[in-house]
C-alpha cells in the first residue's frame, strides 16, 4: 500500500492533473455549472478506449519504444469480438485478448530479438493487422449482446460501471508499476546497460512490454465495440496518434523510463474534453484532427520553450 | 587523399569477396524483383513486355519521388510520417487552385509546391530548433495537413486537371513514359547531389553523429530543416503528379504511400538510425514494392489479405536486411 501511495504522489503526472482539472472546470462553467453522475459515466464510456490503449503505449514508451500498430490491434479485437459473441461472451473476449497478447508479442519479438526498428516495424505490422481486420470483418457490423452493453458502460446509477473501470485501469497502470516488472521497465528505459549489468534479461522484458500493449490495446478494442454496440474493422486507425497523444500530454518522455500511468489516464482525458469543448465552440468536425495534431506538437515543443525562458531568467 | 597507392592485390580481391551488406541489399532486391516478374509472367502470360514494365516504372514513380524526401530525412536519423497528408494537401489544392484549366497550371503547382514546402519546413524547425522527436513531430504535422486539407475542400475537393498537366504524370516521348524521365532526372540530381556536394556529406555526417558534425562546424539545425522542408516539397509533387494521373484529387490518397516509403528507404539498405545508406537502394525499393502490388493485383486477393501479404513481405525483407547485416558484420 505505501508503495502504491508512494507511485502515486511521484509528481510526473501534476502538471497533466492540472490541465485537466482546468478544462474540466471550463467544460462544466460552459455547461452551464452542473454535472451529473450520468455525465461522467458516458465521459468514462468515451475516453475507456483511449485510456486502455494509451497505458498500452505507455508500457512501450516506457522502454524506448513506440507502437504504431496499437490501433490496428484495436480494429482487429473489437472486428473478433462481434463475431465471437454468438459462440459466448467469455470464449470470445478469451480468443480476443489472447490475439492482442500474440499480435503484441510478434511486435516485440521483431523488435526486441531481432533488434529492428520499432517504428518501421510497427508501420508493417500496422498493414498486417489492418489486412486480418478487413478478413475478419469485411463491412462495419456484427452483434454484441446488449446486456453486455448495459452492464459494462451505464450501470446502475450509483456508480456508473464505466466509471468504476476507468478508476480501476488506472489503478492497475500504477500496480503494474510497483511490481518488480514495472521497475524493471523503468530501469531499461533509464539506462539499457546499467538494466542488463544489473541482472535484468533486457530482451525478455522489451517482449513482455510489447505483449502486455497488445494485451491493453486488443481490451480497448473489446470495449469500445461493446460501448458502441458494433465493431469496426477501421476503427483503431483513429486511434493511433491519440494513444500517443495521451502518453505525451501524461508527461511521459518519448525517451523512456520516466513517467507515470495516472499522467497518461489524465493525457486521454485532456483530448476527450478538448473534443467536447470543440462542440462548445460551434467548430466543425474538421478541426478535430487539426487541434489534436497542433496539441501533440504544442505539448513536446513547450519543453524546449521552458527550457529557453529559464536559461534566459538565468536557472 | 588522392594520391594514396592502390591497395596491394590480395588486399583487393579480400575486398571484393567481403560480404558488403550495403551493396548485397540492392542485389537481393533486383532478384526478387525478377523473380515476381517471373511469376507474373506465369500468371498472365505475356504479363513481361516494354509497355507493362514501362507503366509498373510509372507507378513506382510516385513511390519514388516520395521516397526521395524519406531518404533524405532517414539519412538524418529522423522520420517523416506526415507525407500522406501532405500529399493529398498538395493534390487537392492543385486541383482545386488549376480548376482543370491550362492557363492556371503553373499558379497552382506553385501553390502545391508550396503548401508541401510549408509543412516540411515546419517539420524541420519542430525537430530542429523545438527538440520534438521527429515520430511526434510529423504524426501531429500529418493530422494538421489532414485538418487543414478538410477544412480547405470542405470534405470535398473539387476540379480537375487540365490535359496540358496529365501530360506529365501520363504521357510519353515516344516509348518512354515523361513521368518516369522525370523521375529518372530527379534520381540523378539526388544521387549526385548526396555523393558528391558538401551538403550531401553535411547531411550524412548530421545523421551518423550529430555531435561530431556539430563539432566539426556544420550548421546541424539548418541542415535537419533543409531535409525535412525538401521531403515535404518531395511529397507534395507527388501528390500533384498522382492527382494529374487521376486526373481530379480524392481524400485519402496519400494513405497507401507512409509504409512504402519508408520500407522502401529501408529495404533498400539505408540504415533507420541514419548516416548510411543512399538514394540508389531506394529506387530499387519502390521498384520492388510496386511489382509486388501488381503481383498482388493479379493474383486478384481480398483488399485485406493483399495488406496483410504486404506488410509480411516487407517484415521479411526487414529480417532479411538484418540477419545478413549480421553476417556481414
Amino acid at each position: 500500500m505505501m508503495r502504491w501511495l508512494a507511485e502515486a504522489r511521484n509528481l510526473e503526472a501534476s502538471g497533466s492533473v492540472g490541465i485537466f482539472a482546468f478544462l474540466f472546470a471550463v467544460y462544466i462553467v460552459l455547461k452551464g455549472g452542473h454535472y451529473s453522475l450520468f455525465e461522467a459515466g458516458n465521459l468514462a464510456t468515451n475516453v475507456l478506449p483511449l485510456v486502455l490503449v494509451g497505458l498500452a503505449q505507455y508500457f512501450v514508451v516506457l522502454v524506448r519504444g513506440v507502437d504504431l500498430s496499437l490501433g490496428p490491434i484495436m480494429s482487429v479485437s473489437g472486428s473478433l469480438a462481434v463475431v465471437l459473441f454468438p459462440f459466448g461472451v467469455a470464449p470470445a473476449i478469451a480468443a480476443v485478448l489472447a490475439a492482442g497478447l500474440i499480435a503484441g508479442c510478434l511486435n516485440g519479438l521483431l523488435i526486441a530479438r531481432f533488434k529492428l526498428s520499432p517504428i518501421v516495424v510497427t508501420l508493417a505490422t500496422m498493414s498486417v493487422w489492418d489486412g486480418v481486420a478487413l478478413v475478419v470483418l469485411p463491412v462495419p457490423g456484427g452483434e454484441v449482446p446488449a446486456g453486455l452493453q448495459a452492464a459494462l458502460t451505464s450501470g446502475s446509477t450509483l456508480l456508473p460501471t464505466s466509471l468504476a473501470l476507468l478508476v480501476a485501469s488506472g489503478l492497475f497502470g500504477l500496480w503494474v508499476m510497483t511490481t518488480r516488472f514495472g521497475l524493471q521497465l523503468r530501469a531499461i528505459g533509464g539506462d539499457e546497460a546499467a538494466a542488463e549489468a544489473s541482472g535484468i534479461i533486457v530482451m525478455e522484458l522489451r517482449l513482455r512490454a510489447y505483449g502486455l500493449a497488445g494485451l491493453l490495446a486488443a481490451l480497448a478494442g473489446v470495449y469500445f465495440a461493446i460501448s458502441t454496440m458494433a465493431g469496426s474493422p477501421i476503427v483503431g486507425d483513429g486511434y493511433i496518434l491519440p494513444s500517443i497523444g495521451a502518453v505525451v500530454l501524461g508527461g511521459v518522455p518519448l525517451v523512456g523510463g520516466r513517467g507515470s500511468p495516472i499522467g497518461v489516464v489524465m493525457g486521454a482525458l485532456i483530448l476527450t474534453i478538448v473534443g467536447s469543448l470543440l462542440y462548445f465552440a460551434d467548430l466543425s468536425d474538421f478541426y478535430q484532427s487539426l487541434i489534436d495534431g497542433v496539441i501533440l506538437i504544442a505539448a513536446v515543443g513547450s519543453v524546449a520553450v521552458r527550457d529557453w525562458v529559464w536559461k534566459a531568467m538565468g536557472r | 587523399m588522392s594520391e594514396t597507392t592502390r591497395p596491394p592485390r590480395v588486399e583487393r580481391r579480400r575486398m571484393l569477396l567481403e560480404f558488403d551488406s550495403a551493396s548485397a541489399a540492392p542485389l537481393t532486391g533486383l532478384v526478387s524483383i525478377a523473380l515476381m516478374l517471373v511469376v507474373c509472367n506465369l500468371l498472365a502470360p505475356g504479363f513481361v513486355s516494354f509497355n507493362n514494365i514501362m507503366h509498373i516504372a510509372q507507378l513506382a514513380a510516385f513511390l519514388g519521388i516520395v521516397a526521395i524526401g524519406e531518404t533524405l530525412v532517414v539519412l538524418s536519423g529522423g522520420i517523416d510520417l506526415s507525407v500522406a497528408w501532405t500529399m493529398t494537401g498538395a493534390g487537392c489544392v492543385f486541383t482545386q487552385v488549376s480548376q482543370g484549366q491550362s492557363s492556371m497550371l503553373l499558379p497552382a503547382l506553385a501553390a502545391a509546391l508550396a503548401s508541401g514546402l510549408c509543412a516540411g519546413l515546419l517539420n524541420g524547425v519542430g525537430v530542429a530548433k523545438f527538440r520534438i522527436s521527429p515520430i511526434i513531430m510529423t504524426l501531429g504535422m500529418n493530422n494538421v495537413m489532414q485538418g487543414a486539407t478538410l477544412l480547405y475542400t470542405n470534405g470535398t475537393p473539387s476540379g480537375s486537371v487540365a490535359e496540358a498537366g496529365r501530360f506529365f504524370a501520363t504521357g510519353y516521348i515516344g516509348p518512354l513514359s515523361v513521368l518516369v524521365l522525370l523521375w529518372s532526372g530527379l534520381a540523378i540530381i539526388v544521387m549526385g547531389v548526396l555523393r558528391a556536394s558538401r551538403g550531401g556529406r553535411q547531411l550524412l555526417g548530421v545523421g551518423e553523429n550529430p555531435l561530431v558534425s556539430f563539432l566539426s562546424g556544420v550548421r546541424n539545425d539548418r541542415v535537419l530543416i533543409v531535409v525535412y522542408a525538401l521531403s515535404g516539397l518531395a511529397a507534395a509533387l507527388a501528390g500533384v503528379l498522382y492527382a494529374s494521373h487521376s486526373g481530379a484529387s480524392f481524400l485519402g490518397m496519400g494513405d497507401q504511400f507512409v509504409l512504402p516509403s519508408i520500407a522502401a528507404v529501408v529495404i533498400g539498405g539505408g540504415s533507420i538510425y541514419g548516416g548510411r545508406g543512399g538514394y540508389g537502394g531506394a529506387i530499387i525499393g519502390a521498384i520492388f514494392l510496386t511489382v509486388l502490388t501488381t503481383l498482388l493485383a493479379i493474383v486478384n486477393v481480398s483488399a485485406g489479405v493483399r495488406d496483410i501479404i504486404y506488410g509480411g513481405v516487407i517484415i521479411a525483407a526487414l529480417l532479411l536486411t538484418r540477419l545478413t547485416q549480421g553476417a556481414a558484420s
